[in-house]
């Protein structure tokens, strides 16, 4: 113990460099944890966090009482993570893949600037991009096509998941294949040329030696999303959808309602409990990749 | 800074392939998906300079009918509103970059230090935050009736301020890339702590400080949550909130019918919709778009050597 102080004593200047951002994790992460006892809570403004009292399980029992809605919202957020990732991981390799094969480079690296540019785009800023495609008079969609679907209605409830699913891809994809071509940048050229001295073909130089490099970084990948599958972008399912009632059948996920909630104060109990679920949900899945990705890849571990 | 210049694909200097017709066929497929990524963009330029009135008739259009300066004008009516919400993004990104990128590559260089015991604690510390939080509902209660922040713009820079991810990527690009030589060697010359880390760290810092710092900067100019839960008073709007609320007013004019004559007359007779609102949206993308090229560099580099853990 007298060690440690001594110790500390003496990297006196790397406590003080490490002591604001301590700070502000403490105030604005930490703190803000002991708000996950509102759970068990019948929160009242005027009682604070700490004054109201206590209602054991009862959020709970209204959760599960308005099961239709929490289960809708779990669904949708573990539907559309499924479809993300499926297809986020897919385009993205491939377009990594893609990029490396081109011999044009100069003319891929300017493609490649344009294909990134999407997501630095707010989604304040995408929902009004979206809306001239789908709005139901002046949408290029309808325009072009001669048709008359009100895609924020009911009748566009079934077309919001591939709508999404095409947002999603048009702002992800020429940033996610970054991470990847950065390791296809990474492998042996002589493998490249060793294989097209046994006349390989492009396709099998492809599958042989590309693909087999990426499994590593798709698995990590894959297993580091598997910690945050409750959490969702909240700017695409509640700034493109408008939050619009009509269409919450297939676009309200967990992190859209509780947003909503907080924004206009409804709900509180139900919205605590929902939290929780989150919460600990997500650090259940983060525990298990990282102990997965440990066994896999210790050099990609977390911690 | 590397000595090694351009991107990553001069890597592979040696895989020179024929440019037979299937490298033909992957280019244009590659230029296709290009210009399907563009199109969306492409859209807001020409809409923003297109006439209302005749996309009220016609609807959206690649390459519209007749052409205005209208939009821009009437994005001027926002006036003195759109100026202070620049100048309230402007100074959030400015600050919130600035004070996050120093604090985080402070704490990035406290808990690489070699023989510092504490470190181990703080890395710990780092990580908790990413496994589990309080989540939105408490975290809006601790802020405003806790800490009283709300309408204060302490709630756009201070949460973003610090992440983990970003804090890793820093330690990263400390440990492998800056030699502990070097630092070694400072301090033998009697350089203090301090110094060391902003004369000697610090500019060798700045690749992935450039990679951090970008990301960081667009994560504060694009922020609408934090501005949609805590801002209230127009002076304090900041430009994504502005678009936000244009939308929501747009929408309150067209599904009131009762809106007295003289608003509809104050807003030049028409309600202000495609146009004017895509102006709006290119002056709030336009300066993100515009910067990113020149970061790209540093950018996809910084990610590059993140992605690898120390």
């Amino acid at each position: 113990m007298k060690d440690f102080l001594r110790n500390t004593w003496k990297h006196r200047a790397h406590v003080v460099m490490a002591l604001p951002a301590f700070l502000i994790l403490f105030f604005i992460m930490y703190v803000p944890m002991t708000g996950v006892c509102l759970a068990f809570k019948d929160y009242k403004t005027s009682a604070g966090i700490f004054g109201s009292d206590w209602n054991g399980l009862e959020n709970f029992k209204f959760l599960i009482a308005s099961k239709r809605i929490f289960l809708r919202m779990t669904r949708n957020t573990l539907i559309y993570y499924v479809i993300f990732t499926a297809v986020g991981t897919v385009l993205n390799v491939a377009l990594a893949v893609a990029i490396d094969q081109c011999v044009f480079k100069k003319a891929t690296k300017t493609m490649q600037t344009i294909m990134i540019i999407p997501v630095f785009i707010s989604y304040a800023a995408v929902q009004f991009i979206a809306n001239a495609f789908l709005h139901d008079q002046t949408g290029i969609i309808n325009n072009t096509f001669g048709t008359d679907f009100r895609f924020f209605t009911d009748a566009g409830v079934p077309f919001w998941p591939l709508i999404l699913t095409i947002i999603k891809i048009w702002k992800d994809t020429g940033y996610g294949a970054v991470l990847y071509m950065s390791v296809l940048a990474g492998v042996d050229s002589s493998l490249y040329e060793a294989a097209e001295i046994d006349g390989a073909s492009k396709w099998q130089k492809i599958w042989h030696i590309s693909l087999p490099a990426l499994i590593p970084m798709i698995t990590v990948m894959l297993l580091l999303s598997v910690g945050s599958i409750m959490k969702s972008d909240t700017g695409l399912f509640y700034q493109v959808t408008r939050n619009v009632g009509a269409i919450h059948e297939t676009t309200q996920v967990i992190d859209s309602y509780v947003f909503h909630a907080v924004k206009t104060s409804n709900n509180i109990g139900f919205t605590a409990a929902t939290s929780l679920f989150q919460s600990v949900t997500g650090l259940l899945l983060m525990l298990f990749a990282n102990g997965v990705v440990r066994k896999v890849h210790p050099d990609n571990a977390l911690f | 800074m590397s000595k090694k210049k351009g991107n990553m694909a001069d890597l592979a200097p040696s895989r020179r392939d024929k440019k037979g017709f299937g490298q033909y066929l992957l280019v244009f497929i590659l230029f296709v998906y290009t210009v399907l990524c563009a199109l969306p963009i492409f859209l807001v330029f020409v809409s923003a300079f297109a006439d209302d009135k005749w996309i009220a008739q016609n609807g959206f259009s690649f390459w519209p009918g007749e052409w205005s300066m209208a939009g821009f004008n009437s994005v001027l009516r926002y006036g003195s509103k759109l100026l202070t919400s620049y100048g309230v993004t402007l100074f959030v990104t400015i600050v919130g970059t600035a004070f996050g990128l120093l604090v985080m590559s402070m704490f990035a260089y406290a808990i690489s230090r070699k023989g510092f015991r504490l470190a181990r604690f703080l890395s710990i510390y780092l990580l908790i935050p990413m496994l589990f939080n309080g989540g939105q509902l408490s975290g809006y209660i601790v802020f405003t009736q806790w800490y009283h922040l709300k309408d204060s713009l302490l709630l756009l820079i201070l949460p973003l301020s610090v992440t983990t991810m970003n804090v890793i990527i820093l330690r990263t690009y400390i440990v492998n890339s800056i030699p502990s030589e070097l630092m070694e060697a400072a301090k033998i010359d009697g350089a203090g702590e301090y110094r060391t880390f902003f004369q000697i760290t610090l500019p060798l810092l700045k690749p992935s400080l450039a990679a951090v710092g970008f990301m960081l900067a667009t994560s504060y100019w694009n922020d609408w949550q934090n501005a949609m839960l805590y801002i209230k008073s127009d002076s304090k709007q900041p430009l994504q909130l502005l678009l936000v609320s244009i939308q929501s007013s747009i929408e309150f004019l067209l599904n009131n019918t009762n809106v007295p004559a003289s608003v509809r007359a104050a807003m030049g007779g028409t309600i202000p919709q495609y146009s004017s609102t895509m102006a709006t949206v290119l002056i709030v993308i336009g300066p993100i778009m515009v910067a990113y090229p020149f970061f790209q560099k540093y950018f996809i580099k910084g990610l590059t050597v993140g992605s690898v853990k120390g």
